[in-house]
């Protein structure tokens, strides 16, 4: 049966929730036929649409008494709206009773301004109708974790999901990455933004395997979002400051494989260069211990720049390449025995290969790999810069530019810089600095376990992700 | 006396005057490279057996050990004679020119040491009269200086931007300089007679000649087939004027002020100078702006080395310049 009114009527109410802000309320008064139905509309932070409804029978309203003067009162009392209010819509069904005419008569005398709705049937499945087809207020988005800095402490950022003024229906694909997450699961948490500050939406939880995921999310309903691409989710007791407490303050790695490269400054005085060489292998027994056979190894060794064509120089050498720990030290015994290299002129006394070594490391790493790497550079000297510069160290003999391979490696997906330095850190060229970005310590002084746990190689207790990550391989 | 010209009293001498490790020593052995390589008849030789050695010495080191020959602690002892190619003096009536002895420039080379004139902030190990005056070196200075007609000041602006100390180094000096000229009655246009090089040396340090491209100072000879970089002489004193202005002490334009006090303007001419020059690949042979540095530095213990080629900036021309200027005077006579 064809219904104009409905059509009408949800338009009537849909504009007017629509033009519900966000501390007020709409009122909705249905005159029915027997007795009054009173329906309040509000939104709460997220800018979702909540209803809650009370109804009065004629007899309720009349009590014993009769239908009196008191009756109107109580009829206006059950509307609850205050009487300027203009968020107020009556609703009337169409009825034959005397006593609808009346309560009618009164409330519309009570809110002269209201807009007064005619319906056969009753009005609540429509309500219902158009609070769950309630376009969004706010950009629904979810809480992820950008974990891709090669330094410092994991942050949380969300992804939008869905745009403002999506209807429910509508759907989104996201790729995620998901680590181990601990006793609670990964938390898939939706927000929304009102100001600098998220407020948590919905959050729904699952132990999820380690890896990547290509997730589709959908609005079922304004406040709901269902993820599919997952194992079976289920809300999560914890509130968003718990959430956040959960997060990490080390970077990830440790916890699964990871490509552990050393790279140690092999000129200079001999007991530095052994000193240097003993503290790499410290760090690739003590990485060793933490990750058994997930740990792969790299090392290289690098010198000087010889400036004379004469005298041709040591190139960066890389003793070994993704293997065992054990092979690795072998071959870190190999250089031990060797002993310093390139001394004395023409060997630059000031500076070393180290932009050499990186360019090594950045292209024998390479952008595809995902594999987590921890690059630990040991040594003491300054790279060579790129060109002549105002610190008069003479330039790179094949043009490397430490910054840029540097920023390279920094780009490349979960790679952390550490570096232990002949100098303590205040006294450290500023390259130091920035190879040794996530963790700087001082040859005499590291504690190897502790930079070791730093640089995300040996975990004090595993490090949990309680968020999904974004995967941006794609 | 006898007959070798070298042996002779040159007709005009050379005073080289700089703080120590402003660049002299450098400077004297790439002359003589430099000289060797030209093709014009100029010639350095020592005045005696010992300077000759010390020369050939200091040069050796500079070509084959490419070290930085070492600094001498008594310098003053050496001399050298520059000698030029004969003088085609002017027949009379347009009669054929003949040819002339060649001219002979003596050289000589003063350290001048902080504490000498100076403040004494950078004692020197000398005597420690406030002034300096009772040491021997001090009237040594003097001599030279006033013995001869043509100086060759170097200029270190490297120390300049540490010490900032040249102005200390100078101003005494030529203040006794002219009070002396003034005596002698050769103060005769209010200037000191003398004609003054002032070579502003390690212009291939980066830092150097950086301000010099900064100031658009730089040019290329058209035909030098590695592109070196120079200055010319009419652009130094600007490049002089501009590196004064980071000196540590701020007073170096003090320096500058000094000069035009006390030299004719006629007679004063500056020169971006470097011993060593620029480094160019063997490959390409081209100045290259990315790697110009032509020197390696030593281990702690060790001295600077020099990483390729020698290529001299402006070592001949200011001997040349002064050369041809002190030719063109009378030869001195009746200083004995
Ligand atoms: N960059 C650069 N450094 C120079 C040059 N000449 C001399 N030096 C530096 O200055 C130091 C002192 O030079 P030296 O000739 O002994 O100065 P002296 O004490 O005046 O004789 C050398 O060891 C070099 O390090 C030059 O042409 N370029
Ligand atoms: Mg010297």
């Amino acid at each position: 049966m064809p219904e104009p009114d409905r059509d009408l009527n949800r338009k009537a109410i849909a504009q007017a929730l629509a033009d519900l802000a966000d501390t007020d309320r709409l009122t909705l008064v249905e005159v029915a036929a027997d007795g009054v139905v009173t329906f309040l509309l509000h939104r709460d932070d997220n800018g979702r649409p909540h209803g809650r409804s009370w109804s009065a029978t004629w007899p309720d309203l009349a009590g014993e008494r009769g239908w009196d003067a008191r009756t109107r009162e109580a009829v206006l009392r059950t509307a609850r709206a205050s009487s300027s209010s203009a968020d107020v819509i009556l609703v009337a069904a169409s009825s034959a009773d005397p006593r609808a005419e009346q309560a009618l008569a009164w409330l519309r005398a009570a809110h002269p301004a209201a807009q007064v709705l005619r319906t056969e049937a009753p009005i609540a499945a429509l309500i219902r109708e158009v609070i769950a087809d309630d376009p969004l207020t706010r950009s629904y988005e979810l809480v992820v974790v950008l974990a891709d800095s090669a330094a410092g402490r994991p942050r949380l950022t969300s992804r939008q999901l869905f745009p403002l003024g999506s209807r429910p229906g509508a759907r989104t694909r996201v790729a995620l990455r998901c680590e181990a997450a601990g006793a609670h699961g990964t938390a898939f948490a939706v927000v929304t933004w009102q100001g600098p500050k998220p407020r948590l939406l919905s959050v729904q939880s699952a132990p999820v395997a380690p890896g990547r995921y290509e997730v589709t999310a959908e609005l079922v309903r304004p406040g709901r979002v269902r993820f599919t691409g997952l194992p079976a989710l289920s809300p999560d007791p914890r509130d968003w400051d718990q959430l956040v407490a959960a997060l990490p303050d080390r970077p990830a790695g440790g916890a699964g494989p990871t490509h552990l490269v050393c790279a140690v400054e092999v000129c200079g005085a001999d007991d530095q260069v052994a000193e240097r060489l003993s503290r790499a292998r410290q760090m690739i027994s003590s990485a060793s211990g933490g990750l058994g056979d997930l740990l792969r190894v790299s090392l290289l060794a690098y010198a000087a720049h010889s400036y004379d064509l004469s005298a041709p120089e040591f190139p960066v050498r890389v003793a070994a390449w993704e293997t065992g720990a054990g092979e690795a030290l072998n071959a870190l015994g190999a250089l031990e025995e060797q002993g310093a290299v390139a001394r004395g002129y023409p060997y630059h006394p000031h500076a070393a290969q180290l932009e050499d070594m990186l360019a090594v490391v950045v292209e024998r790493l390479g952008r595809a790999d995902p594999t987590p790497a921890v690059i630990l550079t040991v040594g003491g000297r300054p790279p060579h810069p790129a060109r002549t510069d105002q610190s008069r160290i003479l330039p790179c003999p094949h043009r490397h530019d430490w910054r840029k391979l540097i920023t390279a490696l920094g780009q490349r997906q979960s790679t952390v810089l550490g570096a232990i330095c002949d100098q303590p850190a205040d006294q450290a060229h500023q390259a130091w600095h920035r190879i040794g970005a996530a963790a700087l310590a001082h040859l005499e002084a590291v504690d190897v376990r502790g930079l070791a746990a730093d640089l995300g190689l040996v975990a004090p207790s595993p490090v949990h992700f309680p968020f999904p990550l974004l995967d941006e391989t794609e | 006396m006898q007959p070798d010209p070298s042996r002779e009293r040159p007709d005009h001498n050379i005073a080289m005057w700089g703080a120590p490790g402003s660049g002299k020593t450098t400077l004297l052995a790439a002359l003589f490279i430099a000289l060797t390589k030209r093709d014009d008849d100029w010639k350095i030789i020592g005045s005696d057996p010992a300077s000759s050695d010390y020369l050939i010495e200091k040069t050796n080191a500079l070509l084959r050990g490419k070290l930085f020959p070492e600094a001498s602690m008594a310098l003053e002892r050496y001399h050298w004679t520059l000698i030029g190619p004969a003088v085609r003096k002017p027949g009379f009536w347009g009669r054929k020119a003949k040819p002339g002895p060649p001219a002979r420039i003596g050289i000589g080379m003063i350290d001048a040491p902080g504490g000498l004139f100076g403040t004494g902030r950078r004692p020197a190990g000398g005597p420690s009269a406030p002034d300096g005056s009772g040491d021997p070196r001090r009237q040594e200075l003097l001599d030279n200086l006033e013995q001869s007609r043509g100086i060759v000041f170097l200029y270190d602006p490297i120390r300049e931007f540490t010490f900032g100390d040249a102005f200390d180094h100078m101003h005494a000096p030529l203040t006794r300089l002219a009070e002396r000229m003034l005596a002698a009655g050769e103060f005769a246009d209010g200037k000191l007679p003398h004609h003054i090089a002032v070579c502003v040396t390690k212009f291939d340090d980066p830092r150097v000649l950086e301000t010099a491209e900064r100031r658009r100072l730089l040019s290329v000879d058209i035909d030098d087939p590695y592109r070196l970089p120079r200055v010319t002489s009419e652009d130094a004193r600007e490049l002089f004027h501009e590196l004064c202005q980071v000196s540590a002490s701020g007073n170096a334009d003090m320096v500058l002020k000094s000069l035009d006090q006390f030299f004719h303007p006629d007679r004063i001419r500056f020169f971006a100078t470097s011993s060593i020059g620029f480094y160019v690949d063997r490959r390409t042979k081209r100045f290259d702006w990315d790697d110009f540095q032509n020197m390696v530095p030593g281990e702690a213990d060790e001295d600077s080395r020099i990483r390729g080629r020698l290529h001299p900036i402006n070592v001949v021309e200011p001997m040349l310049w002064l050369g041809q200027r002190l030719a063109a005077i009378r030869p001195a006579t009746g200083v004995s």
